[in-house]
């Protein structure tokens, strides 16, 4: 369905300007973009993705009830003026769950722009090094990978007040280790190529080849990675909440809300469903999106066939 | 697990209910037995009059009652000061036996399995005669005799026993126990009668003396205690700190199982972090027989996970802290039945008068706390599933308590009433009122922070309450939960500027006044101080008629209220449920929780 | 291959220790134990009390040789005191680690089992209705959070319960207190139905990305010249697919299966606070709830090790799989 079709291969249906004799050139950019766009799951992820994140934005603006304001109505069920209902307390819950999916959402982005940037520098640095500076930093990363995220991040969110940058950054700084892992692997094999060293014999500077060229070329994984991270993100974030050691309250987020409705799964529904639906909601969207951008970076994958 | 609602609840809830339940007038007698009661089950249990009779019925040999404690039992010794938990003393009572046991309706009851009769013979000097029940033994055939109380008194009194000494990192050479109140002050205990009677002679009056021997922290066989530590077996009086010391470990660590006992059930065995199984004493003496064939006592240490469980009927009776969620799904189970009841502890907004603003301005307190609607609070939280709870108006009593008096109310603090509120603020000059708040010499009032433990919803409604209540006075409040282990921290480093917890109202309201409220006090964590209320708590805590001490306790609190430092809201619900087919399980508020009765539980007839 | 592992275990110490430190020093600075006990008890524990328990737990000492004390201790297999009175942390600590290996397997085997069976029959099917369902409950499942599922997980269990009259599916714990009538059949069952719905629960997510694994490696072999080849030459289809293909696919798998050690640990903590299993999950959150250092400790130094020693048996395994990768 979304795969590049073979040259000449039956059943594509190009615009006839587009026929295999007529081959325009098209930029690396341009091929991974029109694959990505033809991964039907991929880009309908990303509309529903992009209108949540606009509605989680932009929408607190727009609702007249503020998360961390309460009403008269207790414990209401869904209605035109309370579409998510309202809890004991009768806040809103919609404005709840727009402020929750922002602040999960705002955390999540955080770690995954936070570990990628780090873990990509990281991993360049000591795939293009090699030797004693290789062995050093990837030691380094062995010893972040070996802290256990629950455990370290429970004790210090004891000291952060649960803000939500606080959280962003713990997380953030327990995953990059596993990008800085992935990209020094692909600079390991990009480093022998011929561009490389066609590189270094015009006299680029080690920094420059590494932002230059190593980093460009491993743009692929890193951001699928960081995609992946996103929804991981997501993920952590709520289980951390859950736990008591996420998002403190009167900030909340999807993971905090779905964790104080536990017992309302049967007594008001809307509470549990309505957060828990949007983390789906979320991590799915994201996957689909990192799946489709996977593809268009290296379709090798989809070329087989039965 | 998750964020436990505040250390400062389940375990102080333990201690409660002592002399609160002494000194509520109290026959004494019955001890505990079901007389007449209905088969309404649980839900009869809030009517007046029925607090200790209700759910009973005759009951049938056989079946299996599995009750959910919420908190693993690390320590065994609940006299010590780190094995007094709530938990533990719930395990305990079961097995081991005490002189008074607090009941559901806070009134005490005398275990006349153990003593037939304990009477204050003399007030000066204060003197008990106790008579023991003849028939009272150990399950290894020892008799219960006054050695057993020789050996309470002198482990408990601080003195015979002393803590360890500063040389000693491991905690363990010495007694720590976890309060020496009463049995620093008793003077003599002489047995006569071949040990069946002794008289207990006080070196100062003690007007709580109901509370020693029992109340929650039963007696230890003190032959096991002398045997193991190499003393001769039945004189405890000689007994060296050593030996007794040696003995006070090895109840720490050892589960009843391993030791003499002396109640309805035995304790057959112990999993740790799981459960404890108990079965019907075979060499029981007492009265009434156990019926059940086994009791169960299963450790969930997440409260959300109880209504499953009792639904799945992998437990049958829960004793979590309510919340409406909680309440509902259980009002939803077949076949099983609840009651909330009122409980020792309440919430309460403190105020810290370390804070140069807050500690300068009386006006400024009065108007806060008239601003705040205590109501609207009740509404938001508790309310949601108990519509009986009122606002509490008092620091040192709740309703029920003999004492009892509402001095907050007619003070309007707690009424939500803007207008009031912001008079005081005019009255006293402050400006901006109900915009920007600033003192009369124009510095900006607040922002202030209120804080609670984390991952308590109630408590963060409250606070949220608070901070929409003062934002109509022009006082901006940020919220800022205390990490779950941090509360510590936070009261004795007067880290707060407001804080919401709660207190248990006390098992001994003068003690309990002079640690709270009294200048310098061990809970005085606001730093109140107050010369007259001072006189006042002295002159209550040296009475020992308890009406009159009340008396004394009342007018210190109100003037207290006038100086608006706490102010308290409700009296904190407590929550049972039980499955309908076993009978005589109650919602004990006190101290002793639930299990205080186990030996009459049954399936019903 | 000998000396490669013994090198990777020497320079795993150094990480260890540094790594312990790490949190050590978070943890001794997070919080205050000794304010708790003294504000969090009514009556207020005497003075006496108080500075007894600050020695008990080696508060009144300084950083370094606390830290020095501990892995000394350690070494002599105590893992010092705790926060709470009369836990002995070596004792819970291997207790707690049965009830959580326990788990931990269970959910493994099933992951990789269902991992493997829809994984490959995804490949083999690829593009059929089948593949699509399968991978969207995949990605459905890695979408969920683990804790939202057990909640439903638990309430079907109950539904079932119900419906079948029976008290099959256990909710809590890792076995009935007690049973009715106490055979070893019944013993087994009753065990089984304890472990269902956790294992299912921890299992979830890493079937899901396992299965994603699985069939993109069995893609890729499929479409290898070698296995094109074994097909060219004649040999059976299902042949191919058993020897050629399927044993290759599965060497990432592997490792893997051992990289994810760490995350299914992590989501233990959360299975077994739901399923009040008491294993190592639930010693974690009361160690840091409580801020008990030497727990928390405890609790790092054992997952680290499994942890490290999972990293490198996968190393290992890639080695013995794959005959082209050496390690000397």
């Amino acid at each position: 369905m979304t795969d590049i079709e073979a040259p000449g291969s039956a059943g594509t249906q190009l615009p006839p300007g587009e026929r295999e004799f007529t081959v325009r050139q098209r930029t690396q950019t341009q091929l991974v973009l029109r694959r990505f766009v033809r991964h039907r799951a991929a880009m309908v992820s990303l509309v529903v993705f992009v209108l949540i994140l606009l509605w989680a934005f932009i929408g607190p603006h727009l609702w007249h009830y503020s998360y961390e304001k309460y009403t008269e109505d207790n414990s209401k069920p869904p209605s035109w003026k309370h579409p998510f209902g309202t809890n004991s307390s009768g806040y809103d819950a919609y404005a709840q769950v727009m402020r929750g999916t922002q602040t999960s959402l705002k955390i999540a982005i955080m770690i995954a722009l936070g570990s990628t940037l780090v873990g990509a520098i990281w991993g360049a640095i000591a795939g293009f090094y090699r030797g004693i500076v290789d062995a050093v930093m990837m030691r380094i990363a062995d010893l972040v990978l070996t802290l256990p995220l629950f455990a370290i991040a429970l004790v210090i969110s004891s000291r952060t007040g649960g803000s939500w940058y606080w959280i962003a950054i713990v997380i953030a700084g327990l995953t990059w280790a596993y990008v800085a892992r992935v990209v020094r692997s692909s600079v390991l094999s990009l480093r022998e190529k011929e561009f490389i060293e066609a590189a270094r014999a015009l006299g680029a500077s080690d920094v420059r080849i590494i932002f230059r060229h190593l980093l460009p070329n491993a743009l692929g994984p890193i951001i699928v990675n960081a995609t992946i991270l996103v929804a991981t993100g997501i993920l952590t974030e709520t289980a951390l909440s859950f736990l008591g050691f996420g998002v403190q309250p009167p900030d909340t987020s999807l993971g905090l809300l779905v964790s104080q409705a536990q017992t309302a799964v049967d007594t008001r529904p809307w509470l549990f469903y309505i957060p828990g639906a949007f983390i789906i909601a979320i991590a799915l969207t994201i996957n689909f999106i990192g799946d489709g951008l996977r593809d268009a970076f290296d379709p090798r994958q989809q070329r087989v066939r039965q | 697990m998750r964020a436990p609602s505040s250390a400062l609840t389940r375990a102080l809830t333990l201690a409660a209910g002592l002399t609160l339940v002494l000194t509520a007038c109290s026959s004494g007698g019955g001890g505990g037995g079901p007389s007449k009661g209905t088969s309404a089950g649980l839900t009869s249990c809030n009517t007046v009059g029925q607090a200790n009779t209700c759910n009973s019925a005759a009951t049938k040999s056989g079946g299996t009652y599995t009750y959910v404690l919420e908190k693993n039992i690390q320590q065994w010794n609940v006299q010590d000061v780190n094995g007094n938990t709530f938990e533990n003393g719930e395990a305990l009572e079961v097995v081991l036996p005490q002189v008074f046991v607090p009941q559901p309706d806070f009134t005490v009851a005398l275990n006349t399995d153990l003593v037939t009769s304990a009477t204050q013979t003399s007030t000066s000097p204060q003197t008990i005669v106790y008579k023991i029940n003849p028939k009272a033994a150990w399950n290894d055939g020892t008799p219960i005799t006054a050695d057993d109380f020789t050996y309470y008194w002198r482990t408990n009194n601080g003195k015979d026993c002393p803590p360890p000494p500063a040389s000693d990192s491991s905690q363990t050479h010495g007694c720590l126990p976890q309060s020496t109140a009463g049995y620093d002050r008793i003077k003599s205990l002489t047995p006569s009668d071949n040990g069946k009677t002794f008289t207990m002679v006080m070196s100062k009056p003690y007007s709580d003396w109901k509370s020693l021997f029992g109340a929650g922290y039963p007696l230890y066989p003190a032959h096991t205690a002398e045997k193991l530590s190499g003393a001769k077996v039945g004189d405890a009086a000689a007994m060296t700190a050593t030996q007794m010391a040696q003995a006070w470990q090895y109840f720490l660590k050892t589960p009843p199982t391993k030791y003499p006992t002396a109640g309805a059930y035995k304790m057959q065995q112990w999993v740790d972090n799981d459960h404890a199984t108990f079965v019907p004493d075979p060499k029981w003496y007492g009265a009434k027989k156990a019926t059940l064939q086994r009791l169960i006592f299963k450790v969930i240490s997440d409260a959300t996970q109880e209504p499953t469980a009792l639904k799945n009927n992998e437990v049958q009776g829960i004793y979590p802290q309510p919340e409406v969620d909680l309440v509902n799904q259980v009002k939803d189970i077949p076949g099983v039945t609840y009651s909330i009841g009122n409980g020792l502890t309440w919430e309460h907004f403190d105020l810290n008068l370390h804070d140069p603003v807050l500690g300068k301005y009386l006006a400024l307190r009065q108007a806060m706390f008239t601003a705040i609607n205590t109501k609207d609070i009740i509404a938001k939280t508790v309310g949601q599933f108990d519509p009986a709870v009122k606002p509490l108006g008092s620091h040192n009593f709740v309703p029920g308590q003999a004492g009892y008096k509402d001095v907050v109310s007619a003070t309007g603090q707690g009424s939500g009433d803007l207008t009031k509120a912001k008079k005081y603020l005019t009255d006293a000059k402050f400006t901006g009122v109900g915009t920007a708040l600033k003192t009369p010499d124009g510095k900006t009032v607040g922002p202030f922070n209120c804080r609670y433990t984390t991952g308590n919803q109630i408590r963060q409604s409250e606070c949220q309450i608070l901070q929409s209540n003062l934002a109509s006075l022009g006082i901006k409040i940020t919220i800022k939960p205390i990490g779950a282990a941090d509360l510590g921290t936070v009261l004795a480093g007067h880290q707060y500027d407001i804080i919401v917890f709660a207190w248990v109202a006390a098992p001994f309201p003068t003690s309990n006044a002079q640690q709270n409220w009294f200048t310098g006090g061990g809970g005085n964590y606001g730093g109140y101080s107050n010369k007259t209320a001072d006189s006042l708590i002295s002159q209550a805590v040296g009475e020992t008629d308890a009406t009159k001490a009340a008396a004394l306790l009342n007018q210190a609190d109100q003037i207290m209220v006038n100086d608006a430092y706490v102010l308290p809201l409700y009296q904190k619900p407590t929550f049972f449920a039980s499955q309908t087919r076993f009978v005589n399980m109650r919602n004990n508020s006190t101290n002793v929780g639930p299990a205080y009765n186990t030996g009459t539980w049954g399936l019903k007839k | 291959m000998l000396a490669y592992t013994v090198r990777r275990i020497l320079v795993s110490i150094p990480v260890l220790i540094v790594s312990t430190f790490i949190v050590f020093l978070v943890v001794i600075n997070s919080g205050d134990p000794v304010a708790n006990f003294a504000t969090s008890r009514q009556p207020a524990p005497s003075k006496a009390a108080v500075a007894a328990f600050a020695r008990h737990i080696h508060a009144n000492q300084p950083v370094m040789e606390r830290y020095w004390n501990w892995i000394t201790g350690v070494l002599h297999g105590d893992f010092g005191p705790s926060v709470q009175a009369n836990l002995n942390i070596g004792h819970d600590l291997f207790t707690r680690f049965k009830v959580t290996i326990t788990l931990v397997a269970a959910a493994m085997i099933l992951a990789l089992i269902m991992a493997v069976v829809f994984g490959v029959f995804s490949a083999i099917r690829q593009y059929s209705a089948a593949d699509y369902t399968i991978t969207f409950f995949g990605f459905l499942f890695l979408a969920m959070p683990v804790f939202w599922f057990a909640v439903l997980l638990k309430q079907a269990g109950i539904w079932f319960n119900e419906k079948t009259g029976s008290q099959f599916l256990g909710t809590i714990g890792e076995k009935s207190p007690y049973l009715e009538v106490d055979t070893t059949w019944n013993q087994f069952t009753d065990h089984v139905g304890h472990l269902i719905l956790p294992t299912i629960t921890l299992a979830l997510v890493s079937f899901a990305s396992w299965t994603r694994y699985t069939r993109a490696s069995m893609l890729e072999v499929l479409n290898s010249d070698y296995v094109r080849l074994a097909r060219a030459k004649g040999l059976r289809r299902g042949k191919v697919m058993t020897r050629h293909a399927l044993r290759t696919a599965l060497i990432p798998l592997a490792t893997v299966t051992a990289l994810d050690i760490a995350i299914i640990l992590g989501g233990a903590v959360i299975t077994e606070t739901i399923f009040q299993w008491h294993g190592m999950g639930e010693m974690l959150v009361q160690a840091a709830t409580t801020l008990d250092v030497y727990r928390t400790m405890a609790w790092l130094l054992l997952s680290a090790v499994v942890v490290i020693g999972f990293n490198l048996v996968a190393d290992l395994l890639y080695a013995v799989l794959d005959p082209r990768i050496r390690y000397d």
